[in-house]
Protein backbone atom coordinates (compact mmCIF):
# COMPACT_ATOMS: atom_id res chain seq x y z
CA UNK A 1 0.00 0.00 0.00
CA UNK A 2 1.31 3.49 -0.84
CA UNK A 3 2.40 5.48 2.16
CA UNK A 4 0.34 8.56 2.87
CA UNK A 5 3.54 10.55 3.40
CA UNK A 6 7.10 9.84 2.40
CA UNK A 7 9.99 12.11 3.12
CA UNK A 8 12.99 11.12 1.06
CA UNK A 9 16.47 12.52 1.69
CA UNK A 10 15.00 15.91 2.49
CA UNK A 11 17.65 18.57 2.99
CA UNK A 12 16.91 22.22 3.34
CA UNK A 13 18.54 25.35 4.61
CA UNK A 14 17.68 28.82 5.76
CA UNK A 15 17.24 31.27 2.86
CA UNK A 16 18.62 34.09 5.04
CA UNK A 17 22.01 32.69 6.02
CA UNK A 18 22.28 29.30 4.36
CA UNK A 19 22.32 27.41 7.69
CA UNK A 20 21.47 23.75 7.22
CA UNK A 21 18.15 23.04 8.94
CA UNK A 22 17.40 19.51 7.80
CA UNK A 23 19.84 17.03 6.36
CA UNK A 24 18.81 13.87 4.50
CA UNK A 25 15.66 13.31 6.53
CA UNK A 26 13.94 10.02 5.71
CA UNK A 27 10.77 8.58 7.12
CA UNK A 28 7.26 7.59 6.09
CA UNK A 29 3.76 7.60 7.52
CA UNK A 30 1.47 4.73 6.60
CA UNK A 31 -2.29 5.10 6.04
CA UNK A 32 -4.16 4.95 9.36
CA UNK A 33 -0.99 5.32 11.42
CA UNK A 34 -0.24 7.63 14.33
CA UNK A 35 3.41 8.45 13.90
CA UNK A 36 5.34 10.41 16.53
CA UNK A 37 8.09 12.78 15.60
CA UNK A 38 10.50 12.92 18.54
CA UNK A 39 13.50 15.07 19.28
CA UNK A 40 14.71 17.63 21.72
CA UNK A 41 14.14 21.36 21.27
CA UNK A 42 15.94 22.67 18.22
CA UNK A 43 16.23 19.24 16.57
CA UNK A 44 14.17 20.40 13.57
CA UNK A 45 10.73 18.93 14.36
CA UNK A 46 8.73 22.10 13.81
CA UNK A 47 10.90 23.09 10.84
CA UNK A 48 10.08 19.73 9.31
CA UNK A 49 6.36 20.17 10.04
CA UNK A 50 6.31 23.61 8.40
CA UNK A 51 8.33 22.32 5.45
CA UNK A 52 5.90 19.43 4.97
CA UNK A 53 3.06 21.94 4.87
CA UNK A 54 4.98 24.37 2.62
CA UNK A 55 4.65 27.16 5.16
CA UNK A 56 8.09 28.72 5.20
CA UNK A 57 10.30 29.70 2.31
CA UNK A 58 13.20 27.31 2.81
CA UNK A 59 15.91 26.58 0.28
CA UNK A 60 15.33 23.02 -0.85
CA UNK A 61 18.71 21.44 -1.44
CA UNK A 62 17.70 17.92 -2.29
CA UNK A 63 15.15 15.20 -1.71
CA UNK A 64 11.44 15.48 -1.71
CA UNK A 65 8.09 15.26 0.05
CA UNK A 66 5.63 12.77 -1.37
CA UNK A 67 1.95 12.69 -0.48
CA UNK A 68 0.12 9.58 -1.68
CA UNK A 69 3.03 9.00 -4.05
CA UNK A 70 2.91 12.50 -5.60
CA UNK A 71 5.83 14.91 -5.22
CA UNK A 72 4.37 17.97 -3.49
CA UNK A 73 7.68 19.65 -2.61
CA UNK A 74 6.99 22.67 -4.85
CA UNK A 75 3.29 23.06 -4.11
CA UNK A 76 1.87 25.94 -2.11
CA UNK A 77 0.36 25.38 1.32
CA UNK A 78 -3.28 25.61 0.22
CA UNK A 79 -2.64 23.15 -2.62
CA UNK A 80 -1.23 20.64 -0.14
CA UNK A 81 -4.21 21.25 2.16
CA UNK A 82 -6.60 20.64 -0.70
CA UNK A 83 -4.90 17.30 -1.32
CA UNK A 84 -5.87 16.31 2.22
CA UNK A 85 -3.04 17.26 4.56
CA UNK A 86 -3.19 19.91 7.23
CA UNK A 87 -1.53 21.11 10.41
CA UNK A 88 -2.49 22.19 13.91
CA UNK A 89 -0.27 24.83 15.46
CA UNK A 90 1.30 24.53 18.88
CA UNK A 91 0.16 28.06 19.73
CA UNK A 92 -3.02 28.55 17.71
CA UNK A 93 -3.64 32.14 16.68
CA UNK A 94 -6.70 34.23 17.41
CA UNK A 95 -8.73 36.07 14.83
CA UNK A 96 -10.66 39.23 15.50
CA UNK A 97 -14.20 38.90 14.26
CA UNK A 98 -13.96 35.35 12.94
CA UNK A 99 -16.49 33.04 14.57
CA UNK A 100 -15.87 29.38 15.21
CA UNK A 101 -18.42 28.63 12.48
CA UNK A 102 -16.53 30.84 9.98
CA UNK A 103 -13.28 29.18 10.98
CA UNK A 104 -14.66 25.68 10.52
CA UNK A 105 -16.25 26.60 7.19
CA UNK A 106 -12.95 28.04 5.95
CA UNK A 107 -11.72 24.44 5.96
CA UNK A 108 -14.96 22.89 4.76
CA UNK A 109 -17.43 25.20 3.01
CA UNK A 110 -20.10 22.51 3.05
CA UNK A 111 -20.00 21.97 6.81
CA UNK A 112 -23.53 22.46 8.13
CA UNK A 113 -24.76 23.08 11.66
CA UNK A 114 -25.05 19.38 12.45
CA UNK A 115 -21.45 18.71 11.46
CA UNK A 116 -20.15 21.77 13.30
CA UNK A 117 -21.96 20.67 16.44
CA UNK A 118 -20.64 17.12 16.08
CA UNK A 119 -17.05 18.36 15.79
CA UNK A 120 -17.41 20.62 18.80
CA UNK A 121 -18.81 17.70 20.74
CA UNK A 122 -15.88 15.52 19.68
CA UNK A 123 -13.43 17.89 21.35
CA UNK A 124 -15.65 18.37 24.40
CA UNK A 125 -17.10 21.79 23.58
CA UNK A 126 -20.79 22.73 23.60
CA UNK A 127 -22.74 23.69 20.47
CA UNK A 128 -22.98 27.35 21.49
CA UNK A 129 -19.25 27.71 20.74
CA UNK A 130 -20.20 27.92 17.04
CA UNK A 131 -21.17 31.58 17.50
CA UNK A 132 -18.21 32.49 19.67
CA UNK A 133 -15.46 34.61 18.21
CA UNK A 134 -11.92 33.24 18.11
CA UNK A 135 -10.56 36.12 20.12
CA UNK A 136 -8.90 36.73 23.46
CA UNK A 137 -12.06 35.71 25.32
CA UNK A 138 -11.34 32.04 24.61
CA UNK A 139 -9.05 30.26 27.04
CA UNK A 140 -5.86 28.63 25.78
CA UNK A 141 -7.37 25.17 26.27
CA UNK A 142 -10.56 26.06 24.37
CA UNK A 143 -8.52 27.49 21.52
CA UNK A 144 -6.43 24.30 21.32
CA UNK A 145 -9.55 22.15 21.20
CA UNK A 146 -10.98 24.36 18.45
CA UNK A 147 -7.75 24.04 16.51
CA UNK A 148 -8.14 20.27 16.49
CA UNK A 149 -11.87 20.42 15.68
CA UNK A 150 -11.19 22.82 12.82
CA UNK A 151 -8.94 20.30 11.07
CA UNK A 152 -11.18 17.30 11.76
CA UNK A 153 -14.01 19.04 9.91
CA UNK A 154 -11.80 19.13 6.80
CA UNK A 155 -11.81 15.31 6.80
CA UNK A 156 -8.08 15.24 5.98
CA UNK A 157 -6.04 12.18 5.13
CA UNK A 158 -3.07 13.39 7.20
CA UNK A 159 -3.00 15.71 10.21
CA UNK A 160 0.34 17.09 11.35
CA UNK A 161 0.04 18.11 15.00
CA UNK A 162 2.74 20.37 16.40
CA UNK A 163 3.00 19.53 20.10
CA UNK A 164 -0.73 19.51 20.84
CA UNK A 165 0.04 17.81 24.16
CA UNK A 166 2.44 20.51 25.41
CA UNK A 167 1.05 22.17 28.54
CA UNK A 168 -1.74 19.60 28.93
CA UNK A 169 -2.50 18.67 32.50
CA UNK A 170 -1.10 15.22 33.30
CA UNK A 171 -4.55 13.93 34.24
CA UNK A 172 -5.95 14.58 30.79
CA UNK A 173 -3.25 12.78 28.79
CA UNK A 174 -5.30 9.59 28.63
CA UNK A 175 -8.30 11.54 27.33
CA UNK A 176 -6.19 13.40 24.83
CA UNK A 177 -4.55 10.33 23.35
CA UNK A 178 -7.95 8.61 23.24
CA UNK A 179 -9.16 11.60 21.26
CA UNK A 180 -6.36 11.08 18.73
CA UNK A 181 -7.30 7.42 18.39
CA UNK A 182 -10.94 8.43 17.91
CA UNK A 183 -10.02 10.95 15.25
CA UNK A 184 -7.87 8.42 13.45
CA UNK A 185 -10.61 5.81 13.48
CA UNK A 186 -13.46 8.15 12.63
CA UNK A 187 -11.67 9.83 9.72
CA UNK A 188 -9.58 6.81 8.75
CA UNK A 189 -6.68 9.25 8.59
CA UNK A 190 -3.03 9.33 9.64
CA UNK A 191 -1.56 11.61 12.27
CA UNK A 192 1.99 12.89 12.47
CA UNK A 193 2.35 13.82 16.13
CA UNK A 194 5.19 16.06 17.20
CA UNK A 195 5.72 15.44 20.88
CA UNK A 196 8.13 15.05 23.76
CA UNK A 197 5.75 12.91 25.79
CA UNK A 198 6.44 9.25 26.47
CA UNK A 199 2.72 8.79 27.14
CA UNK A 200 2.17 9.38 23.43
CA UNK A 201 2.86 5.65 23.22
CA UNK A 202 -0.75 5.19 24.30
CA UNK A 203 -1.74 6.27 20.81
CA UNK A 204 1.35 6.17 18.60
CA UNK A 205 2.20 3.19 16.43
CA UNK A 206 5.62 4.26 15.22
CA UNK A 207 8.06 7.09 15.73
CA UNK A 208 10.94 8.92 14.10
CA UNK A 209 13.72 10.55 16.08
CA UNK A 210 15.36 13.73 14.80
CA UNK A 211 18.65 15.08 16.04
CA UNK A 212 20.28 18.22 14.67
CA UNK A 213 18.06 18.07 11.62
CA UNK A 214 18.90 14.43 10.82
CA UNK A 215 16.93 11.22 11.13
CA UNK A 216 18.50 9.08 13.84
CA UNK A 217 15.99 6.27 13.90
CA UNK A 218 12.52 5.41 12.66
CA UNK A 219 10.40 2.44 13.64
CA UNK A 220 8.44 1.01 16.57
CA UNK A 221 7.45 3.76 19.06
CA UNK A 222 8.94 2.08 22.16
CA UNK A 223 12.22 1.33 20.46
CA UNK A 224 12.62 4.88 19.19
CA UNK A 225 11.49 6.42 22.49
CA UNK A 226 14.08 4.34 24.38
CA UNK A 227 16.77 5.54 22.03
CA UNK A 228 15.56 9.12 22.47
CA UNK A 229 15.75 8.82 26.26
CA UNK A 230 19.20 7.25 26.19
CA UNK A 231 20.43 10.03 23.90
CA UNK A 232 19.01 12.51 26.39
CA UNK A 233 21.00 10.73 29.11
CA UNK A 234 18.02 9.43 31.04
CA UNK A 235 15.91 6.32 31.45
CA UNK A 236 12.40 6.31 30.07
CA UNK A 237 10.45 7.97 32.82
CA UNK A 238 7.57 6.08 34.44
CA UNK A 239 4.48 8.24 34.96
CA UNK A 240 2.64 5.38 36.69
CA UNK A 241 0.02 5.57 34.02
CA UNK A 242 -1.29 2.06 33.46
CA UNK A 243 -1.87 2.43 29.76
CA UNK A 244 1.46 4.14 29.24
CA UNK A 245 3.24 1.40 31.19
CA UNK A 246 1.58 -1.28 29.09
CA UNK A 247 3.02 0.42 26.04
CA UNK A 248 6.38 1.55 27.33
CA UNK A 249 8.10 0.51 30.58
CA UNK A 250 6.00 -2.44 31.82
CA UNK A 251 5.81 -1.15 35.43
CA UNK A 252 3.17 -3.37 37.09
CA UNK A 253 2.73 -0.99 40.06
CA UNK A 254 1.17 1.69 37.93
CA UNK A 255 -2.33 2.87 38.77
CA UNK B 1 -43.78 58.80 0.05
CA UNK B 2 -41.67 55.78 0.80
CA UNK B 3 -37.93 55.32 0.56
CA UNK B 4 -36.55 55.37 -3.03
CA UNK B 5 -35.76 51.90 -4.37
CA UNK B 6 -32.05 52.66 -4.77
CA UNK B 7 -31.75 53.40 -1.05
CA UNK B 8 -33.66 50.22 -0.17
CA UNK B 9 -31.20 48.28 -2.31
CA UNK B 10 -28.11 49.82 -0.68
CA UNK B 11 -29.61 49.45 2.81
CA UNK B 12 -30.03 45.73 2.13
CA UNK B 13 -26.48 45.60 0.79
CA UNK B 14 -25.30 47.06 4.10
CA UNK B 15 -27.21 44.44 6.07
CA UNK B 16 -30.02 46.77 7.17
CA UNK B 17 -32.97 44.83 5.73
CA UNK B 18 -34.35 44.39 9.23
CA UNK B 19 -34.63 48.16 9.75
CA UNK B 20 -36.55 48.94 6.55
CA UNK B 21 -39.93 48.00 8.00
CA UNK B 22 -39.47 49.93 11.21
CA UNK B 23 -42.28 52.39 11.82
CA UNK B 24 -40.41 55.35 13.27
CA UNK B 25 -38.39 56.85 10.46
CA UNK B 26 -36.95 59.93 8.82
CA UNK B 27 -35.91 59.94 5.16
CA UNK B 28 -34.08 62.67 3.28
CA UNK B 29 -33.24 62.48 -0.41
CA UNK B 30 -31.04 65.28 -1.71
CA UNK B 31 -32.33 68.45 -0.05
CA UNK B 32 -35.91 67.17 0.50
CA UNK B 33 -37.50 65.34 3.39
CA UNK B 34 -39.34 62.50 1.64
CA UNK B 35 -40.95 60.82 4.62
CA UNK B 36 -41.06 60.88 8.39
CA UNK B 37 -43.02 59.07 11.07
CA UNK B 38 -43.12 59.91 14.75
CA UNK B 39 -43.81 57.37 17.45
CA UNK B 40 -45.38 57.78 20.86
CA UNK B 41 -42.76 59.50 22.96
CA UNK B 42 -40.70 60.53 19.94
CA UNK B 43 -40.98 64.08 18.53
CA UNK B 44 -39.59 64.58 15.07
CA UNK B 45 -39.57 68.03 13.48
CA UNK B 46 -37.82 68.97 10.27
CA UNK B 47 -37.39 71.98 8.02
CA UNK B 48 -35.93 72.38 4.56
CA UNK B 49 -33.93 75.61 4.64
CA UNK B 50 -31.50 77.32 2.28
CA UNK B 51 -28.75 76.13 4.52
CA UNK B 52 -29.87 72.50 4.47
CA UNK B 53 -32.29 70.08 6.10
CA UNK B 54 -32.70 70.74 9.80
CA UNK B 55 -34.12 68.01 11.97
CA UNK B 56 -34.93 67.92 15.63
CA UNK B 57 -35.59 64.58 17.26
CA UNK B 58 -36.60 64.30 20.90
CA UNK B 59 -36.99 61.05 22.78
CA UNK B 60 -39.08 62.15 25.71
CA UNK B 61 -38.20 61.68 29.35
CA UNK B 62 -38.38 58.07 30.54
CA UNK B 63 -39.59 56.71 27.20
CA UNK B 64 -37.99 53.45 26.14
CA UNK B 65 -38.33 52.83 22.42
CA UNK B 66 -38.19 49.13 21.71
CA UNK B 67 -37.94 49.10 17.92
CA UNK B 68 -35.03 51.06 16.40
CA UNK B 69 -35.82 54.24 14.47
CA UNK B 70 -34.54 54.15 10.89
CA UNK B 71 -33.02 57.26 9.34
CA UNK B 72 -31.87 57.50 5.74
CA UNK B 73 -29.96 60.42 4.28
CA UNK B 74 -29.19 59.90 0.61
CA UNK B 75 -28.43 61.48 -2.73
CA UNK B 76 -29.67 59.84 -5.92
CA UNK B 77 -28.06 62.26 -8.37
CA UNK B 78 -24.50 61.96 -9.65
CA UNK B 79 -23.77 65.57 -8.67
CA UNK B 80 -25.46 67.24 -5.74
CA UNK B 81 -24.66 68.81 -2.41
CA UNK B 82 -26.53 67.89 0.72
CA UNK B 83 -26.33 69.46 4.15
CA UNK B 84 -28.08 67.86 7.10
CA UNK B 85 -28.29 69.38 10.56
CA UNK B 86 -29.79 66.86 12.96
CA UNK B 87 -30.19 67.55 16.66
CA UNK B 88 -31.13 64.49 18.65
CA UNK B 89 -32.05 64.74 22.31
CA UNK B 90 -32.57 61.69 24.46
CA UNK B 91 -34.14 63.01 27.62
CA UNK B 92 -33.55 61.79 31.16
CA UNK B 93 -34.05 58.04 31.56
CA UNK B 94 -35.08 57.55 27.92
CA UNK B 95 -33.67 54.75 25.76
CA UNK B 96 -33.48 54.55 21.98
CA UNK B 97 -31.65 52.91 19.13
CA UNK B 98 -31.29 54.68 15.80
CA UNK B 99 -30.08 52.93 12.68
CA UNK B 100 -28.93 55.43 10.06
CA UNK B 101 -28.13 54.77 6.43
CA UNK B 102 -26.24 57.32 4.32
CA UNK B 103 -26.43 56.32 0.70
CA UNK B 104 -24.93 57.91 -2.41
CA UNK B 105 -25.16 55.05 -4.92
CA UNK B 106 -24.45 57.06 -8.09
CA UNK B 107 -21.97 59.51 -6.60
CA UNK B 108 -19.58 61.13 -9.01
CA UNK B 109 -19.37 64.60 -7.56
CA UNK B 110 -21.69 64.51 -4.60
CA UNK B 111 -21.06 66.23 -1.31
CA UNK B 112 -22.69 65.15 1.92
CA UNK B 113 -22.12 67.48 4.83
CA UNK B 114 -23.55 66.95 8.27
CA UNK B 115 -23.37 68.86 11.49
CA UNK B 116 -25.02 66.75 14.14
CA UNK B 117 -25.52 67.30 17.82
CA UNK B 118 -26.59 64.54 20.17
CA UNK B 119 -27.62 65.41 23.71
CA UNK B 120 -28.06 62.60 26.19
CA UNK B 121 -29.96 63.34 29.40
CA UNK B 122 -29.24 61.91 32.81
CA UNK B 123 -29.24 58.07 32.83
CA UNK B 124 -30.40 57.86 29.22
CA UNK B 125 -29.20 55.27 26.71
CA UNK B 126 -28.61 55.87 23.04
CA UNK B 127 -27.39 53.30 20.56
CA UNK B 128 -26.51 54.71 17.15
CA UNK B 129 -25.46 52.78 14.06
CA UNK B 130 -24.47 54.56 10.88
CA UNK B 131 -23.94 52.47 7.75
CA UNK B 132 -22.66 54.26 4.68
CA UNK B 133 -22.68 53.38 1.01
CA UNK B 134 -20.80 55.75 -1.30
CA UNK B 135 -21.23 54.00 -4.67
CA UNK B 136 -18.65 52.28 -6.84
CA UNK B 137 -16.87 55.28 -8.32
CA UNK B 138 -15.13 56.86 -5.32
CA UNK B 139 -17.05 60.01 -6.29
CA UNK B 140 -18.50 60.96 -2.91
CA UNK B 141 -17.21 63.64 -0.58
CA UNK B 142 -18.56 63.02 2.88
CA UNK B 143 -17.93 65.31 5.84
CA UNK B 144 -19.97 64.46 8.93
CA UNK B 145 -19.30 66.18 12.25
CA UNK B 146 -20.88 65.14 15.52
CA UNK B 147 -20.92 66.90 18.84
CA UNK B 148 -21.94 64.63 21.70
CA UNK B 149 -23.00 65.93 25.10
CA UNK B 150 -23.58 63.34 27.79
CA UNK B 151 -25.12 63.98 31.17
CA UNK B 152 -24.51 61.98 34.33
CA UNK B 153 -24.96 58.22 34.01
CA UNK B 154 -25.85 58.31 30.33
CA UNK B 155 -24.63 55.68 27.86
CA UNK B 156 -23.83 56.06 24.18
CA UNK B 157 -22.85 53.24 21.84
CA UNK B 158 -22.09 54.03 18.24
CA UNK B 159 -20.94 52.02 15.28
CA UNK B 160 -19.88 53.68 12.04
CA UNK B 161 -19.51 51.28 9.11
CA UNK B 162 -18.20 52.02 5.63
CA UNK B 163 -17.20 48.67 4.19
CA UNK B 164 -19.45 48.28 1.15
CA UNK B 165 -18.61 50.06 -2.11
CA UNK B 166 -15.92 52.74 -2.24
CA UNK B 167 -15.03 55.50 0.20
CA UNK B 168 -14.23 58.53 -1.96
CA UNK B 169 -13.15 61.45 0.20
CA UNK B 170 -14.46 60.97 3.74
CA UNK B 171 -13.59 63.01 6.79
CA UNK B 172 -15.42 62.31 10.02
CA UNK B 173 -15.09 64.21 13.25
CA UNK B 174 -16.69 63.29 16.53
CA UNK B 175 -16.23 65.03 19.86
CA UNK B 176 -17.86 63.79 23.02
CA UNK B 177 -18.04 65.46 26.42
CA UNK B 178 -18.87 63.07 29.23
CA UNK B 179 -20.08 64.00 32.66
CA UNK B 180 -20.09 61.90 35.83
CA UNK B 181 -20.39 58.12 35.22
CA UNK B 182 -21.28 58.60 31.56
CA UNK B 183 -20.07 55.88 29.19
CA UNK B 184 -19.28 56.19 25.48
CA UNK B 185 -18.32 53.36 23.20
CA UNK B 186 -17.39 54.61 19.74
CA UNK B 187 -16.57 52.11 16.98
CA UNK B 188 -15.61 52.72 13.35
CA UNK B 189 -14.99 50.26 10.54
CA UNK B 190 -13.76 51.47 7.19
CA UNK B 191 -12.39 49.81 4.07
CA UNK B 192 -10.48 51.93 1.50
CA UNK B 193 -10.39 50.09 -1.80
CA UNK B 194 -8.47 52.13 -4.36
CA UNK B 195 -6.21 55.12 -4.89
CA UNK B 196 -9.19 57.51 -5.00
CA UNK B 197 -10.32 56.42 -1.56
CA UNK B 198 -9.11 58.60 1.28
CA UNK B 199 -10.64 58.44 4.71
CA UNK B 200 -9.84 60.31 7.89
CA UNK B 201 -11.64 59.66 11.13
CA UNK B 202 -10.99 61.72 14.23
CA UNK B 203 -12.83 60.57 17.34
CA UNK B 204 -12.27 62.61 20.46
CA UNK B 205 -13.60 61.87 23.92
CA UNK B 206 -13.33 64.24 26.87
CA UNK B 207 -13.80 62.37 30.14
CA UNK B 208 -14.76 65.30 32.32
CA UNK B 209 -16.90 63.59 34.94
CA UNK B 210 -15.82 61.32 37.79
CA UNK B 211 -16.11 57.64 36.83
CA UNK B 212 -16.78 58.42 33.18
CA UNK B 213 -15.59 55.84 30.67
CA UNK B 214 -14.72 55.99 27.00
CA UNK B 215 -13.74 53.36 24.47
CA UNK B 216 -12.68 54.28 20.95
CA UNK B 217 -12.31 51.23 18.71
CA UNK B 218 -11.15 51.76 15.14
CA UNK B 219 -10.75 49.13 12.44
CA UNK B 220 -9.64 49.87 8.92
CA UNK B 221 -8.10 48.29 5.87
CA UNK B 222 -6.44 50.12 2.99
CA UNK B 223 -6.20 48.18 -0.26
CA UNK B 224 -4.93 48.88 -3.76
CA UNK B 225 -3.71 52.40 -3.05
CA UNK B 226 -6.39 53.40 -0.53
CA UNK B 227 -5.42 55.75 2.32
CA UNK B 228 -6.70 55.65 5.86
CA UNK B 229 -6.04 57.82 8.89
CA UNK B 230 -7.60 56.97 12.20
CA UNK B 231 -7.06 59.32 15.10
CA UNK B 232 -8.48 58.37 18.46
CA UNK B 233 -8.13 60.96 21.20
CA UNK B 234 -9.06 60.60 24.84
CA UNK B 235 -8.59 63.27 27.48
CA UNK B 236 -9.29 62.31 31.08
CA UNK B 237 -9.54 65.04 33.69
CA UNK B 238 -11.63 63.55 36.48
CA UNK B 239 -11.30 61.04 39.30
CA UNK B 240 -11.72 57.39 38.22
CA UNK B 241 -12.20 58.33 34.59
CA UNK B 242 -11.03 55.53 32.33
CA UNK B 243 -10.47 55.51 28.62
CA UNK B 244 -9.06 53.16 26.02
CA UNK B 245 -8.16 53.69 22.37
CA UNK B 246 -7.82 50.57 20.25
CA UNK B 247 -6.83 50.89 16.62
CA UNK B 248 -6.06 48.18 14.08
CA UNK B 249 -5.36 48.90 10.46
CA UNK B 250 -4.34 46.52 7.70
CA UNK B 251 -2.46 47.56 4.58
CA UNK B 252 -2.75 45.46 1.43
CA UNK B 253 -1.27 46.20 -2.01
CA UNK B 254 1.07 48.79 -3.47
CA UNK B 255 0.71 52.45 -2.52
CA UNK B 256 -1.90 51.75 0.15
CA UNK B 257 -1.28 53.50 3.41
CA UNK B 258 -2.69 53.54 6.90
CA UNK B 259 -1.91 55.81 9.81
CA UNK B 260 -3.01 55.49 13.40
CA UNK B 261 -2.72 58.49 15.68
CA UNK B 262 -3.69 57.79 19.25
CA UNK B 263 -3.64 60.79 21.57
CA UNK B 264 -4.14 60.11 25.23
CA UNK B 265 -3.89 62.76 27.89
CA UNK B 266 -4.57 62.50 31.60
CA UNK B 267 -4.78 65.51 33.90
CA UNK B 268 -6.05 63.87 37.09
CA UNK B 269 -3.92 61.54 39.21
CA UNK B 270 -6.83 59.13 39.71
CA UNK B 271 -7.65 58.76 36.03
CA UNK B 272 -6.21 56.37 33.46
CA UNK B 273 -6.19 56.06 29.70
CA UNK B 274 -4.63 53.21 27.69
CA UNK B 275 -4.15 52.67 23.99
CA UNK B 276 -3.12 49.94 21.58
CA UNK B 277 -2.49 50.15 17.88
CA UNK B 278 -1.43 47.80 15.16
CA UNK B 279 -0.84 49.02 11.62
CA UNK B 280 0.53 47.11 8.68
CA UNK B 281 0.42 43.81 6.88
CA UNK B 282 -1.92 41.00 7.75
CA UNK B 283 -0.83 38.84 10.65
CA UNK B 284 1.29 36.09 9.08
CA UNK B 285 0.13 33.42 11.50
CA UNK B 286 -3.52 34.12 10.75
CA UNK B 287 -2.75 33.79 7.03
CA UNK B 288 -0.78 30.58 7.51
CA UNK B 289 -3.50 29.02 9.64
CA UNK B 290 -6.13 29.64 7.00
CA UNK B 291 -3.81 28.44 4.22
CA UNK B 292 -3.36 25.12 6.04
CA UNK B 293 -7.17 24.90 5.88
CA UNK B 294 -7.05 25.12 2.10
CA UNK B 295 -7.50 28.85 1.43
CA UNK B 296 -5.19 30.58 -1.01
CA UNK B 297 -3.35 33.65 0.26
CA UNK B 298 -5.87 35.94 -1.47
CA UNK B 299 -8.86 34.07 -0.06
CA UNK B 300 -7.35 34.09 3.42
CA UNK B 301 -6.65 37.85 3.20
CA UNK B 302 -10.25 38.49 2.14
CA UNK B 303 -11.64 36.43 5.01
CA UNK B 304 -9.42 38.10 7.62
CA UNK B 305 -10.34 41.62 6.46
CA UNK B 306 -14.04 40.84 6.18
CA UNK B 307 -14.16 39.26 9.61
CA UNK B 308 -12.35 42.22 11.16
CA UNK B 309 -15.01 44.51 9.65
CA UNK B 310 -17.94 42.49 11.01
Amino acid sequence: MTNILEVKNLSLSSPENGTKLLHKVNFSVAPGEIHSLLGKNGSGKSTLAYALMGLKQYDYRRGGIFFEGQDISREETHQRARRGMTLTFQEPCRFEGLTVRDFFQAGNKKAGEKEIKKNLDLVGLSADFADRRIDENLSGGERKRLEIASVIIMKPKLIIMDEPDASLDIIVYNEFYDLLINIKEELNCSILLITHREEAGIAADRATLLEEGKTVDTGDFRQVMRLYCSRMGRQTECHKNKRCCQQNCGNKDSE
Amino acid sequence: MSLPQDFIKTAKMCGLKHALDNKGHFYVSGDKVVSKQELKGVKLRSRETKEGVKAEVIIQKGVKIKEPLFFCFGILKKKQEQFIIPHITVEEGAEVEIVAHCSFPHAQETVHDMEAEFNLGKNSKFSYQEHHYHGKNSGAQVYPKLKLNMEEGSEFNSNFVLTQGTVGETKIELEGNLKKRAKANIESKVLGKNSRDNVEIVDKINLKGAGSKGLIKMRAAARNGGRVLMQGETYASARDAFGHVDCQEIVVGKNSSARAVPIVEVSHDQARVTHEASVGKINQKELETLMTRGLSEEEATELIINSMMK
